[in-house]
Order: structure tokens, then C-alpha cells, then sequence
């Protein structure tokens, strides 16, 4: 267990500097910022002001450097724009995203499992054909869509909800909605056909032959053996989610969230928060496929014991 | 009735509450630092006046320069080349340091002479001429211009010339004697001025708090507290407004008015910015060297038309560039662009126009309308035998060799013309910089006299050459003058003022009322 704990802990540092050196090169190639920050109509005396301001008159390879030290300093650099400690902007974005991330996760494991588990019980009868139809639904309707129905009926219409940031637990039922729905109406239908296959084996006659009750075989017996396909689906489908998913959503909601920090960064060549920001979300991204690998472990006693050999 | 009794208990029960006056602000951008010499985007533009005062102020009900006491209450020419001015007594500034020569001396050189590499290309796009300013005692200033300036007051009105407390940046980090940069950037995250609200809260990109400030000069504030939140999408700050979460809404594009306007609780309040879309062409591209193909390009939009289907006819289309807000200098009776395909088709042939294509860069929507403008444009060339294409870029194109026309827009910075088209195609300007307007010695000769004579009528000379210069070998169009609206609850009473730059939030006495919500 332990020695399995430090391989995946090698390679997550291992990827994360493969992403740093990228990110970095990568954000430099796209394009210069004063093309986008100050963009129109600069002279050549002022351009050649501004890189100096910048440091972006220095040689890549110092640049680089700098970079790679200011990991070590916790400051991470000055945003061009807003010429305040890039960690500083990061953190103040973060909470509100990890939030939604959160409280999405929480409603999809909620409503995914057991209706997954309804619609593969049931699924000769027309329970399970309507929670199907269901996921269809939530996976065919684009989040903004959704988000801008959502908007429309319980805002403006009914004036029921708060469509501008995450003041109150009001303020989450939208965009929690919103970003839960495409995952929900995947978990769904992940937790079914993990299901089915599992309803299937010979074990599970096993158990009904024992007597056992019918909860107890579809819950133990069964939804424990489907769990690790669920949980592997969840995985990824959180990853993508912390990774891309939530700047529609934070648009919208006007959510301060570190999607609109992102877009924008881009948008301006930002260098230090576009760097900053992305390597923020590639960690969540790592720590969740990081946490995943230890609960496979956990869930699978298979990987358990091969880990040790 | 029952909601009023319980009011009037409640007021009764609690002697001395008030109730508050707040407004929230639905904002499509909140800037990502606030200093105003630094700053001159459309995005920071809204938020300053609120903070900040000028040594003069304007009368801002009118749209061109009307001089009015501000942080100076008299001034007079001591010599041709220097100003000198009275400050007003007894100014404070938001964290309760009085105010006095020694700060409108460091706001004034800090600009004047910069050294902070940000102020230092403010300077050089508007405040070249400005020598010092200099402390003759604790309520006289001298300002000192290295030509005779006839813009002195409107140049001391500016965004950029907004006076800031000296002790209090200089002691945000560092050395607390001397202004570092890091001062500066600090103050951006932190800005304290004279004006009738105190930013206490400032999440850059996201919040402003605006709290009235009791120690402000001259009448209080109205407001108790206004909060401008960052709301991106318009259908969200629509809806915000009907949730009750914020009782003004900022830019509004057209095609919503509609929806506003059959709400009875809502309202729009709009006007025409003081500000051109352009189009911009490229007269170094080795297709377009040929004055004639540009003018050709020129004669064949409709402007007209853009405006009606664009714009609800609610834009300005000018026939020079030229706007009232320039006062003496405005001149509508200038006729440098006009809308005649036939001269265009005509002048295409004279030019030998080979059908080559003609690319029209635009970078998405970042102009309201400008991608459907984009489209519309090249239909319309086509419409004369011009072969066209858009090209539809992440960035800034202006300053690349293969553009050949693209949009761009040319705000007013202040109310001359030198504050708009005076900024951007000036000799050795940006525009020339970027390599795509020529000037020569005849140009900067007529310039000069648009730029310093002192006599008005000189100056209307010079620009009417001028603009015939544009005419003859055109290197932009202005299209519009775009309209711009604010969507608000009916108990707000605001509208854009005329005086101001384009987009200003202002909040000041006889600016805005709220009334009381039933």
C-alpha cells in the first residue's frame, strides 16, 4: 500500500513538470501581451517601455528560471494587469470553484446512483425506461442552455433564485444543477449497465439463494461490485470537470470562480496567471486521479494485493 | 397601507435609523486595477469620477469644455507658457490626510515626468507638451507647458491629471520618502482621491464598493453605498435587475431594448458615446498603395444603412470626424466621407483593380456589432465588384504589415479634437507607428497649427486640411458613433451626463436619486 502511495506520488510530481515546462512555453509561443493588454495603436518607443516593465526583455531561458524559482518563493510572480501577487489572485478564486465543484459532486452521487440503480432493477418496466430517458435528456441539453432555461424560469419569470454570485445557499441551486446535470445523466448510466453486468453473474444467485434479502443482494452484493467501474466514471468525470467545465457556468452565475480568472488570463497573454491558474487546475486534476488510484485500491482488493508483490 | 403603518412604527421604535440609500451595479466589466493616470481603457473609464477630482472641473450636463472651479478654484496665465493656480481650502482625502500643494504637485510631475513605465506612455500620448508643476506656496501651483498650450484647462480636466495623495502612495511599500513603482502598483489596488465616495472594497475584476465619503469638498454624496459586481452575460444582468440583486444594469446591447422596455418596472437610459467605430485601412499594404482603391473602399459602405440595421438607428453617423462634444472645434459642416458606389466602381477601374481580395480583420465581438459589421461591410464591397473576405483574429492586427482593413474605434479622451482623432493619427502617433498611416513635412506643418495656435479659427483651418488630407489618401473611416445603454429599476434616476468621457458612472450630487422601493 505504501509503496503503491509513493509511485503514484512520483508520477504526479514527474507529470506536474512535464505541465509546468509546457504551460510555460506554450502561453510565451501564443502571442505577446501587449498585443492584448494594451493592443491598439502603441508606439514603438512605448512597446519597447512596456517589455522592459514586463521583463520580457530577458533571454527565455532566464525567464524560464524565474519561473521555475518563484515555485520556490510562494509568490509566483506579479499579474501584468493587476500587478499583484499571482497566488494571491489564484487563492482568491479558488474557494469559490472548489465550492461548486463540491456541492456538483455531491448532488450527481446523490441523484446518479440511485437512479442508476433503479433504472437497472426496473429495466424491463417503464421506471426504467423514463430514468433512461432522463439521462438521454441531461446528456443531450448543453450546460449553457440549461443554465439560461434555468435562468430564465426561476429568475426572471418566477423570481424565485439569485442569478449574481454565491452570496447564500440560494445562490447554489442553479449552477450546482447546471453542472451536475450532464454528470448525473453520465453516472446514471454508468451505475446501470455496471449494474446489469453484475446482476447477471452467478454470484448473485448465490446470494438470493442464501436467503439473503433483495436489498441486501442489489446493495452489497451487487451496487459493491459495481462500484469500482462508478467510481473510475466519477473520477474522470470530476477531473474534466474541475479541468474545463465550470467557465460557462461561472459566466452566466457570475460566479468569481478561477474558470472567468483563466478565460481572461488567456484572452490578455497574462503570462504569470495564465501559468499560475493552469497549473492550479492540472494539480486539482492530478490530486483527483491521484485520490481516485488510492480508493481503486481500497475498493479493489485485486490491486490491493498485486500492489504489495 | 399596512406596509406604510409598519414602516412608520418601525421608524417611531428606532429614532434615528435611517434608511439606507444603496445601489448595486449589474457591471459587464469591472477593471482589474483602478488608477486613473495609468488607466485609459473603456473598462476603467466607468469608475473614477466617482473617487477622484481635477484641479478643474467642467460643467458635465454640457458635452464640450465649460470650465468650473474643482481642486483649484481660480487660475490665470502668469506667462505665456505657465499656469498658476489657487487650490481650494480644506480638501481632504479619503483616509483623512488634508490635501495640499505638495500633492498636486507629485500627481501633476508624476505624470509630467514620469518614470513609472505605465505613466511614462500616458504622457507621451496626451501630456507631451507639459514641462512641471511646481510649488509656489501651500495653495498656489504653477504649472509650467513647454509650448503655449490653448488646451491648458482641458488637459488639467483630464482622467490622467486626477489629483492623488503623494504621502500616502509613496508609504505603501518601500521607502515611505520616495515613490517607488511598487507605490504605484500598489495605490492601484488601493486608490484613495478627494472625490464623494471612498472605494472601501476593491476585488479587481469583480467588486468596487463605493461608501460615501462625509469629509468630500463640495456637495455629499447621495448614495450611502453603491456596489458594482462583474456580471458577464447580459441575459444575467437583465435578470439581475428582475431578481432585485442589482437596480442598474451596464451595457446593454440593442436587440434587448426591447425586452426592457416591456417591463414597467424597468427602464433604459441611453446615449451616443463619445466614441467612433472605425475602419481602419492599411495605406502600406502593396495592394492598397493606391489612394483611389481605399477611397473606393470607403465610398462603398453604407454607413447609413449599418446604423438602421446595427443599430436601431439609434448610432451617429458623422460625415467627418467630428463630434459636438469638440465645442468650437466641432464641425458637422465638413463633408469627408460619404456613402456613392457609382465613384466607387468608377474610381475601382481608374485604379486597374485586378480583383484581388481584400481581407477585413475583426477580432470576433469585441465591438459591439463588430463581427455583423464585418459581415455587412464586405457584402457591401462586394456589392461594387470587390472581392472580400473577413479575417476573424484573437488579437490586435493594427500593428501587422499584411492587414489591409480592419475595425478599430477612436474614443474621446477629452473634448477637442486632439483628444480623438488627435491622439490617434498624430505625426509619429500610434497610428503611424504601427506602420499603417503615413505623414509627411505638409502634414505635421498643418498639425502643428490644429495642435497649438492659439487663435480658434486657425485651428477649424487646420483641421479642414487636415481632414481633406484624410479624404485625398484615406487611411480610416469612422463608421458610428455606437449607442450605448443602461438598463435600471424605475426608482433609479440616472442617465449618462453629455460632459463626460465615454461610459462614466457618476454618482455625484444631482447625478442619481433612488427612490425608496415600495
Amino acid at each position: 500500500m505504501l509503496g503503491n502511495a509513493l509511485r503514484i506520488l512520483l508520477r504526479m510530481v514527474l507529470t506536474f513538470f512535464v505541465i509546468v515546462t509546457l504551460v510555460f512555453f506554450a502561453t510565451r509561443l501564443s502571442g505577446s501581451p501587449l498585443d492584448f493588454v494594451f493592443g491598439e495603436g502603441m508606439s514603438v518607443e512605448d512597446r519597447a517601455i512596456m517589455i522592459r516593465y514586463y521583463q520580457l526583455d530577458r533571454p527565455i531561458w532566464d525567464q524560464y528560471l524565474a519561473f521555475l524559482g518563484a515555485f520556490v518563493d510562494g509568490h509566483f510572480g506579479l499579474s501584468f494587469i493587476e500587478r499583484r501577487p499571482v497566488a494571491e489572485m489564484v487563492a482568491e478564486r479558488l474557494w469559490p470553484s472548489a465550492q461548486l465543484l463540491i456541492s456538483a459532486t455531491a448532488a450527481t452521487l446523490l441523484v446518479a446512483i440511485p437512479l442508476g440503480i433503479i433504472a437497472a432493477v426496473w429495466r424491463k418496466s417503464w421506471i426504467g425506461s423514463a430514468v433512461m430517458a432522463l439521462a438521454f435528456l441531461g446528456y443531450a441539453v448543453p450546460n449553457f442552455v440549461l443554465a439560461v432555461f434555468l435562468v430564465l424560469v426561476f429568475a426572471f419569470w418566477l423570481n424565485w433564485l439569485p442569478v449574481v454570485g454565491n452570496g447564500t445557499p440560494a445562490h447554489f441551486i442553479m449552477p450546482t444543477l447546471t453542472l451536475a446535470a450532464a454528470m448525473i445523466a453520465a453516472i446514471m448510466r454508468f451505475t446501470r449497465n455496471a449494474m446489469l453486468d453484475v446482476l447477471g453473474q452467478d454470484y448473485m444467485r448465490t446470494a438470493r439463494a442464501k436467503g439473503l434479502p433483495e436489498s441486501a443482494v442489489i446493495l452489497k452484493h451487487g451496487l459493491r461490485n459495481a462500484g469500482i467501474t462508478i467510481l473510475s466514471v466519477v473520477g474522470l468525470q470530476v477531473a474534466a470537470l474541475a479541468a474545463s467545465g465550470s467557465v460557462v457556468v461561472e459566466s452566466i452565475f457570475a460566479w468569481p470562480g478561477i474558470g472567468d480568472l483563466l478565460v481572461n488570463a488567456a484572452i490578455r497573454r497574462d503570462y504569470p496567471v495564465l501559468q499560475f491558474a493552469v497549473l492550479t487546475v492540472a494539480l486539482a486534476v492530478i490530486l483527483i486521479n491521484a485520490a481516485v488510484d488510492l480508493a481503486y485500491a481500497w475498493a479493489d482488493p485485486r490491486l490491493r494485493h498485486s500492489s504489495r508483490t | 397601507m399596512k406596509r406604510l403603518l409598519l414602516a412608520t412604527a418601525l421608524t417611531a421604535i428606532l429614532p434615528g435609523a435611517v434608511f439606507a440609500t444603496e445601489v448595486t451595479v449589474a457591471a459587464a466589466n469591472v477593471a482589474p486595477y483602478l488608477d486613473p493616470g495609468r488607466d485609459h481603457s473603456n473598462v476603467g473609464s466607468q469608475f473614477y469620477f466617482n473617487t477622484f477630482d481635477p484641479l478643474i472641473h467642467k460643467d458635465y450636463t454640457k458635452a464640450d469644455m465649460q470650465a468650473q472651479p474643482g481642486l483649484a478654484t481660480e487660475w490665470t496665465m502668469v506667462e505665456p507658457t505657465v499656469m498658476e493656480l489657487k487650490l481650494r481650502e480644506g480638501v481632504v482625502f479619503q483616509n483623512g490626510e488634508a490635501m495640499t500643494a505638495d500633492d498636486v504637485v507629485f500627481s501633476l510631475n508624476r505624470m509630467f515626468q514620469a518614470t513609472f513605465p505605465p505613466y511614462q506612455v500616458r504622457m507621451r500620448d496626451r501630456l507631451a507638451n507639459f514641462d512641471r508643476a511646481e510649488k509656489i506656496d501651500d495653495l498656489t501651483v504653477r504649472v509650467h507647458v513647454k509650448r503655449e498650450e490653448p488646451l491648458f484647462e482641458t488637459l488639467l480636466n483630464l482622467q490622467q491629471t486626477f489629483i492623488v495623495p503623494e504621502d500616502y502612495i509613496k508609504g505603501l511599500t518601500g521607502d515611505p520618502k520616495v515613490a517607488e513603482d511598487a507605490d504605484y502598483e500598489a495605490f492601484s489596488l488601493a486608490p484613495v482621491g478627494t472625490g464623494p465616495y471612498a472605494i472601501t472594497e476593491f476585488v479587481p475584476g469583480e467588486k468596487i464598493v463605493y461608501e460615501r465619503f462625509d469629509g468630500f469638498w463640495g456637495e455629499k454624496a447621495p448614495l450611502d453605498r453603491a456596489t458594482v459586481l462583474h456580471v458577464g452575460e447580459v441575459a444575467s444582468r437583465l435578470t439581475a435587475l428582475r431578481t432585485g440583486e442589482a437596480q442598474i444594469a451596464t451595457n446593454i446591447a440593442p436587440d434587448q431594448l426591447a425586452m426592457i422596455e416591456g417591463d414597467a418596472t424597468l427602464k433604459v437610459e441611453g446615449a451616443v458615446t463619445p466614441l467612433f467605430h472605425v475602419m481602419i485601412m492599411n495605406m502600406n499594404h502593396p495592394k492598397l498603395k493606391d489612394a483611389r482603391i481605399r477611397q473606393a473602399l470607403s465610398l462603398a459602405i453604407d454607413r447609413d444603412l449599418l446604423n438602421e440595421a446595427l443599430w436601431l438607428g439609434k448610432a451617429v453617423v458623422p460625415a467627418s470626424h467630428t463630434m459636438e462634444e469638440f465645442g468650437p472645434l466641432y464641425m458637422p459642416e465638413l463633408k469627408t466621407f460619404e456613402y456613392n458606389p457609382e465613384k466607387a466602381k468608377a474610381l475601382l477601374a481608374e485604379a486597374g483593380y485586378d480583383g484581388f481580395e481584400v481581407t477585413f480583420d475583426t477580432q470576433g465581438s469585441y465591438y459591439t456589432n463588430g463581427l455583423l459589421a464585418a459581415q455587412a461591410i464586405t457584402e457591401m464591397w462586394a456589392a461594387v465588384g470587390v472581392k472580400a473576405s473577413i479575417r476573424d483574429l484573437p488579437k490586435w492586427s493594427g500593428n501587422d504589415p499584411e492587414m489591409m482593413t480592419r475595425n478599430w474605434s477612436n474614443p474621446m479622451y477629452f473634448s477637442d479634437p486632439f483628444g480623438s482623432f488627435g491622439v490617434m493619427w498624430a505625426p509619429n502617433g500610434p497610428s503611424e507607428a504601427e506602420g499603417r498611416f503615413n505623414t509627411d513635412a505638409e502634414y505635421a506643418e498643418i498639425w502643428d497649427r490644429f495642435r497649438f495656435s492659439k487663435d480658434v479659427e486657425v485651428r477649424r483651418t487646420a483641421y479642414a486640411e487636415l481632414m481633406d488630407r484624410i479624404a485625398a489618401n484615406p487611411p480610416v473611416l469612422p463608421l458610428y458613433r455606437p449607442y450605448e445603454a443602461w438598463a435600471m429599476s424605475q426608482t433609479v434616476t440616472w442617465a449618462p451626463k453629455a460632459g463626460h468621457i465615454p461610459y462614466v458612472l457618476d454618482f455625484r450630487a444631482g447625478s442619481i436619486s433612488v427612490a425608496a422601493a415600495n
